[in-house]
């Protein structure tokens, strides 16, 4: 069920906006014209944006205002995009980084 | 070629293109969020006299005079360098270069981490980052949360919250740690709640609040703080309690907590287990000065006003030739005063370009902080006007040396 | 999760541990604890994690907050491309 706030005791009602198509993952998704990539992807409910390069934990936003670059993504094959300040355009193509090989840690190993 | 160039289209860099703008200097404003407004936008709150403070409305009020003026706005480009090229500032950014002899910066703040175990997890964030998708994304950060961290923001946003249906379990402090500084500390927080106790809808804590005036009866009301906490405007504030950790697999499932004594430390035997699906955390707030940093600009080291704040006097002018800075970037106040800083700056650099017919609207614009900070209805922080003498007195010997 | 492990740096995930065993035993400055531990060179340029760099040095040395940036900036302050860089707009 989506999470979208559509009527707001004090904001009011959301405005008609147009609706676009963008994929995450391989997966198509609905946003609204004006939400950003993270927006909409919570609205869905989809909280992980990325892994940690390293260790492979799980991330998504933290601060949302562009700061952290937790949430970053590949956005049509650009890296390090922040999902949280970037609006969703109609046939968006945004993909999760993974785990990068560390070759040259001591103790770490090429993937 | 630009006379003015301002980083940052919040409460701040939009007032200061106004006021310059009004006095006929071309003013271009660069901001990498993607809407003007800054933080203004998020904002959501109930002011005494009933009146609704709506950030949306203020910032769509600024915006549209700016543009009407002639204001050139560009959202979503990132500013990556500042350097001085003969005479005057280069920006580079990620949209390209820019020049102009004076140059705001205004990017505001940024929020402080509590750091708590678990707080990587999806799911956990900070309270700015849930006020922002809850009033300006307008997506539920989640069905049922908590809250780690009491102060005035913490309790605005978590109403804010409440307000979009999203349900607040509980509110409460973070753990002791080498870096929780004050916020794990119930006796911290119940002086600083007291501060802005006048503001509650409740006339029995409004009535509670003006009998403790003294430390010892603040320290009782510690001691003997409702173990259910105490709602205010429905939600369980509680200094007692503390999370331990964050606990998840893939994302946020729950907080372990635990009771703690007044100063703070966990009481064996009290732990529970919080069902949430989101977290988030307040710390506080800190001048986001890097870009001044950059250019060189000297910085005075004052808590009250949130950090390292870049010297300037009170025609928000740095040390630096042509650079001017304005709203939270000089110290954590409202966004009333970030406006009025930003009337004073765009007048201040009219006045330097020669194009300020009437000198006493500036005197006007500073009166006017003045004001705006003395009839503020939450006062952030007590010793915010001390700071503010002692940088300005910094910037004075920094010019004189 | 022992209360120590909790992460500082989050870009780097370096533990209050780490941080606090490295700065009690080099009695180091933030910018030494930084370039020793790595807190502070990820991804957001130290942007979430510098002020709990300098609260952790206070605790394990001793050394309050000066007037002076501790731990200083560098540009770029935002990730950019060489694409960027080289003055095409991204």
């Amino acid at each position: 069920m989506s999470q979208r706030i559509f009527h707001h005791p004090v904001l009011g009602s959301m405005e008609e906006r147009t609706a676009l198509q963008f994929q995450f993952n391989g997966a198509v998704y609905t946003a609204y014209e004006g939400e950003t990539i993270a927006g909409a992807l919570l609205a869905a409910g989809v909280r992980t944006l990325r892994v940690h390069e390293e260790t492979g934990a799980p991330r998504g936003i933290y601060c949302n205002i562009g700061h952290c670059y937790e949430c970053r993504v590949h956005v049509d094959g650009i890296p390090t995009v922040r999902a949280c300040m970037t609006l969703v355009t109609e046939g968006m193509c945004v993909t999760a980084g993974s785990v990068l090989p560390t070759p040259l840690k001591k103790g770490g190993h090429a993937k | 070629m630009n006379d003015v160039l301002v980083i940052g289209a919040g409460p701040a860099g939009l007032s200061a293109a106004i006021a310059a703008a009004r006095q006929g200097l071309s003013v271009k404003i660069v901001d990498e969020f993607y809407r003007p407004g800054g933080r203004l936008l998020g904002q959501l709150h109930e002011e005494p006299d009933g009146v609704w403070w709506n950030g949306l409305a203020e910032a769509a009020r600024l915006d549209q005079e700016a543009r009407a003026l002639g204001v050139n706005i560009s959202c979503g480009v990132s500013v990556y360098d500042i350097a001085r090229c003969d005479d005057r500032w280069r920006i580079s950014t990620t949209e390209g270069e820019w020049e102009s002899s004076l140059l705001l910066i205004a990017t505001g703040a940024s929020e402080a981490a509590v750091p708590v175990p678990g707080w990587t997890l999806p799911g956990v964030m900070s309270i700015g980052a849930a006020q922002v998708m809850t009033n300006v994304q307008r997506v539920r950060v989640g069905k049922k949360g908590v809250v780690i961290g009491v102060n005035i923001l913490s309790v605005a946003i978590a109403r804010e919250l409440q307000l979009a249906g999203v349900h607040v379990e509980q509110l409460i402090l973070p753990p002791l740690s080498e870096v929780s500084g004050k916020a794990g500390r119930p006796h911290e927080i119940m002086r600083s709640l007291l501060r802005v106790a006048h503001l509650a809808p409740s006339p029995v804590i409004r009535l509670g609040s003006k009998l403790m005036g003294s430390a010892w009866m603040q320290r009782l009301a510690v001691a003997f703080f409702p173990s259910k906490g105490v709602r205010m405007w429905d939600m369980p504030i509680h200094l007692r309690t503390a999370a331990l950790e964050i606990v998840g697999t893939s994302q946020v499932e729950g907080v372990r907590t635990a009771r703690v004594t007044p100063e703070g430390l966990p009481i064996p035997g009290t732990e529970q287990l919080i069902p949430a699906d989101f977290v988030c955390i307040a710390g506080g707030l800190s001048p986001l000065a890097e870009l001044a940093a950059i250019a060189g600009c000297p910085f005075a080291y004052v808590p009250a006003l949130g950090g390292h704040v870049p010297l300037h006097d009170e025609y928000m002018k740095t040390p630096l030739p042509g650079l001017y800075v304005a709203g939270n970037i000089t110290g954590i106040e409202s966004a009333k005063v970030a406006m009025s800083q930003g009337t004073v700056a765009g007048l201040s650099m009219a006045q330097a370009s020669g194009l300020l017919a009437d000198d006493s609207l500036l005197s006007q614009a500073q009166l006017q902080v003045k004001r705006v900070r003395q009839n503020a209805t939450i006062q952030f922080h007590p010793d915010i006007a001390a700071g503010r003498e002692l940088v300005g007195q910094m910037a004075a010997a920094w010019t004189a040396r | 999760m022992d209360a120590q492990q909790v992460i500082i740096c989050r870009c780097e995930e370096v533990s209050l541990e780490e941080l606090l065993s490295t700065a009690r035993e080099y009695q180091c400055t933030a910018r030494e604890l930084k370039l020793r531990t790595r807190a502070g060179m990820g991804c957001c340029g130290g942007r979430t994690c510098r002020i709990l760099i300098e609260q952790i040095v206070e605790q394990a040395t001793g050394q309050v907050p000066t007037h002076t940036v501790s731990l200083g900036y560098q540009p770029p302050v935002r990730p950019i491309s060489f694409q960027t860089l080289g003055g095409k707009s991204s």
